[in-house]
């Protein structure tokens, strides 16, 4: 049924390669700007070559394959475009983006996001990321992100002490002042693994609960 | 002989070395810590590498920043570890999932997962660790008898032979590619493109940088890669229902007995060979071993019906030429400092972050350091032959946790790695932009593998086809006039023709379709 409309919709168009018509359309856009970019730049002479000799020639090069393959779309059969999903992909990125601007204090403009450290990044791309699965639950992603931030945080905060941010600065300041940051550490990441394990278990007696109701197999789960 | 056995004792000298290390609450304790480090690579690497989609060059991205602590010798057997670890832990993905970790254990997944199907999982993951041991002991030898003449002979390589070496290893790149040829010829050009962003090395001007300051040092190479094989790789899993069959069988015994050991010792032996031998090529030869044991197998085989069901030789041979392949493609990066693909390139960039530059000259200013390494590959296989084995129930109760929690876990520790390799929270969004770049590609049907390695070696050829053409006075001709150099592009240009013709084209769809 479905491919017999694609079919129509092939014929309409005379597109016999969309994929390869897609594929090579995208090439030659990148080749275009990369002719752009390097528009203002020497070229020079083969015995002193200049900065853009190379990535123009190269941008030439990538312009051709675009070239042969939108003609081979246009006149050979070739594969249909694979559908495309956006929830995935969408989610996932923001997930990363995220992470990126939370890390440590991002200025953005005039506005500054406030680093989190480890401590908040960590959860926020795991709950955000983990959203893009069709069966994601939330209350799981939660404990999972939980526990491993917290498993991260000992793991490269205090046995590799690598250089990453793990907390933001006022919650480092409401400890007594006192304590190392190596025992701060340890009791956030204690902390959070309780956190992340408590809802964990939430999570499974609330499951046996529904189980007792629908009885679903233990593969088929949807 | 005399100077492989000296330098082989070198080795293993640097890789046994006790060295007193401060224990939290023991205190000064001797440790051999090359062997722990090892050890840790291994377990690690096989522990990332059994999750189905994610490859070596993934695992490696992703753990590479755990090595900083260490000094540089510590650092490369750690990550040469997570590298045998997570081509090991592919092929465990691939006969208990039947999901191959990378394109190398995609032949174990015919033979290899129907031995599970058939309750005979634990025999062909032993054959395929004994396999891989017997291949990893062979290609230590190769590569120890052939580091220092070929180091010999990268001396006498000028400018004009070394971008001859790397057009005949991209040429190789694009013969070996999946698909289409123009697909991989445009997918080297734009990775050579890609490489060419930030600034010019010999004049300084900016180029396509869009006058983004954090472009001007270029891409770096772990971020393309992480972008393209971590995050590309669970987008294009997330478009796909899951349905990964683990298997329910039994794993059974894993000794295999007196009649599996000999059907699979020729085998064993020739895929060794064939693995060796590709694995030195430039352009990721190290892909086609499997490919080729697994055809050469089936081709001399009394009765070939038996494969593709269940038949041991089509794991034992593939997989000990997976691993010599794996392991002899350090030749070409340790003699020339010319990475042949992508893994290659990451232990570049990790050499880099620890102040060695790789090339003919590691072997004589940092002889532990190259013989050091050498020696780990042993042991590195001695340990997974230790770690293998006795874990695989823990790997299968690992294959049994579902996708939708382990692909976040994945992309935490992903953003973890990027971060904490240069502290930029741009290179973390990079990995973003490049992962979509990634599933574009993989939505068109592009490879991404050919993208990496033209950019791997584009700056390296750049530099070289530059200083090629200052020594000649701007004559193209030097490329051919130079016999070397003269040869190794006309194996390009053979390669490329043959490539092209049609009944080659349509035996070389065959073997990828297989």
């Amino acid at each position: 049924m479905r491919a017999e409309a694609d079919a129509a919709r092939r014929r309409r168009l005379r597109v016999v390669g969309p994929q390869s018509l897609a594929s090579g359309a995208a090439l030659l856009a990148l080749s275009a700007l990369a002719l752009f970019l390097t528009g203002d730049l020497p070229q020079g002479t083969l015995r002193a070559m200049g900065p853009a000799m190379l990535p123009r020639w190269l941008a030439v090069g990538v312009g051709l394959c675009g070239l042969a393959l939108v003609v081979a779309g246009l006149v050979r059969a070739g594969h249909a475009l694979e559908p495309w999903s956006l929830r995935g992909p969408a989610l996932v990125v923001l997930a990363v983006l995220t992470f990126a601007v939370t890390i440590r204090p991002f200025g953005l403009g005039p506005v500054t996001i406030p680093g989190l450290g480890l401590i908040g990044a960590g959860p926020l791309t795991v709950v955000i990321g983990g959203l893009a699965a069709p069966d994601a639950r939330l209350r799981e992603l939660v404990a999972l992100g939980l526990t491993l931030t917290a498993g991260c945080m000992v793991l490269f905060g205090d046995l590799l002490n690598l250089p990453i941010p793990l907390f933001p600065q006022a919650l480092a300041d409401a400890f007594p002042s006192g304590w190392s940051s190596d025992a701060r550490l340890r009791v956030t990441a204690a902390l959070m693994a309780a956190a992340g394990l408590a809802a964990h278990l939430a999570g499974t007696r609330g499951r046996r609960a529904a189980d007792r109701t629908d009885v679903p197999g233990p593969a088929g789960r949807p | 002989m005399g100077d492989l056995l000296a330098n082989l004792a070198l080795g293993f000298g640097t890789v046994l070395q006790i060295v007193p290390v401060e224990v939290p609450v023991l205190g000064m304790v001797p440790l051999p810590m090359n062997v722990l480090l090892c050890f840790v690579g291994c377990l690690v690497g096989t522990l990332i590498g059994v999750l189905p989609g994610v490859g070596p060059v993934a695992t490696i991205a992703m753990l590479l920043p755990i090595t900083f602590r260490f000094d540089p010798t510590g650092a490369l057997i750690m990550l040469a570890g997570i590298y045998y670890g997570a081509q090991y832990g592919g092929s465990t993905t691939a006969i208990l999932v039947n999901i191959p970790g990378e394109a190398t254990s995609v032949v174990t997944t015919l033979d290899g997962h129907a031995m599970a199907r058939q309750g005979r999982a634990g025999v062909a993951l032993g054959i395929a660790a004994i396999g891989s041991f017997f291949a990893g002991c062979v290609a230590t030898v190769v590569i120890a008898a052939l580091g220092a003449p070929l180091t010999r002979l990268a001396l006498v390589f000028g400018p004009a032979e070394y971008f001859s070496l790397m057009v005949m290893g991209l040429v190789f790149a694009v013969v070996l590619a999946r698909g289409s040829i123009l697909k991989a010829v445009a997918m080297i050009l734009l990775g050579i493109l890609l490489s060419t962003v930030g600034a010019d090395l010999e004049t300084g001007r900016e180029r396509m940088t869009f006058g983004l300051q954090f472009l001007s040092d270029g891409i770096d190479f772990a971020v393309l890669a992480m972008g393209l094989f971590g995050v590309a790789e669970i987008l294009r899993n997330l478009d796909h229902s899951e349905s990964r069959d683990v298997v329910r069988q039994a794993i059974g015994r894993l000794l295999p007995g007196r009649e599996d050991l000999r059907q699979s010792a020729l085998p064993i032996v020739r895929g060794t060979a064939i693995g060796a031998i590709l694995g030195i090529l430039p352009g990721n030869g190290a892909v086609l071993g499997p490919f080729a044991s697994y055809t050469v197998e089936k081709r001399i085989a009394r009765d070939p019906g038996r494969f593709g069901r269940g038949a041991i030789e089509g794991v034992a041979g593939p997989e000990s030429a997976n691993n010599a392949g794996a392991q002899t493609s350090f030749i070409p990066l340790l003699t020339l400092g010319i990475p042949p693909n992508a893994v290659m390139a990451l232990m570049v960039g990790a050499m880099t972050i620890h102040g060695i530059v790789p090339g003919p000259q590691v072997m004589t200013k940092n002889a532990s350091l190259f013989w050091g390494m050498i020696a780990s590959m042993w042991v590195g296989n001695v340990m997974l032959l230790v770690i293998n084995l006795p874990l695989v129930g823990v790997w299968v109760r690992l294959l049994k946790v579902p996708y939708r929690l382990m692909f976040p876990a994945i992309l935490l520790f992903c953003c973890i790695g990027i971060y904490s390799i240069n502290s930029l929270p741009t290179d973390i969004m990079f990995i973003g932009l490049f992962g979509v770049v990634g599933y574009v590609l993989i939505k068109f049907s592009f490879e991404p593998a050919p993208l990496l390695l033209g950019f791997v070696l584009g700056k390296l050829m750049e530099e070289n086809l530059r200083r090629a053409l200052i020594i000649s006075r701007g004559e193209m001709s030097t490329f051919v006039e130079r016999p070397v150099s003269a040869g190794l592009l006309l194996v390009a240009a053979c390669l490329l023709a043959v490539a092209l013709l049609p009944t080659i084209r349509k035996g070389r769809d065959e073997v990828f379709v297989e």
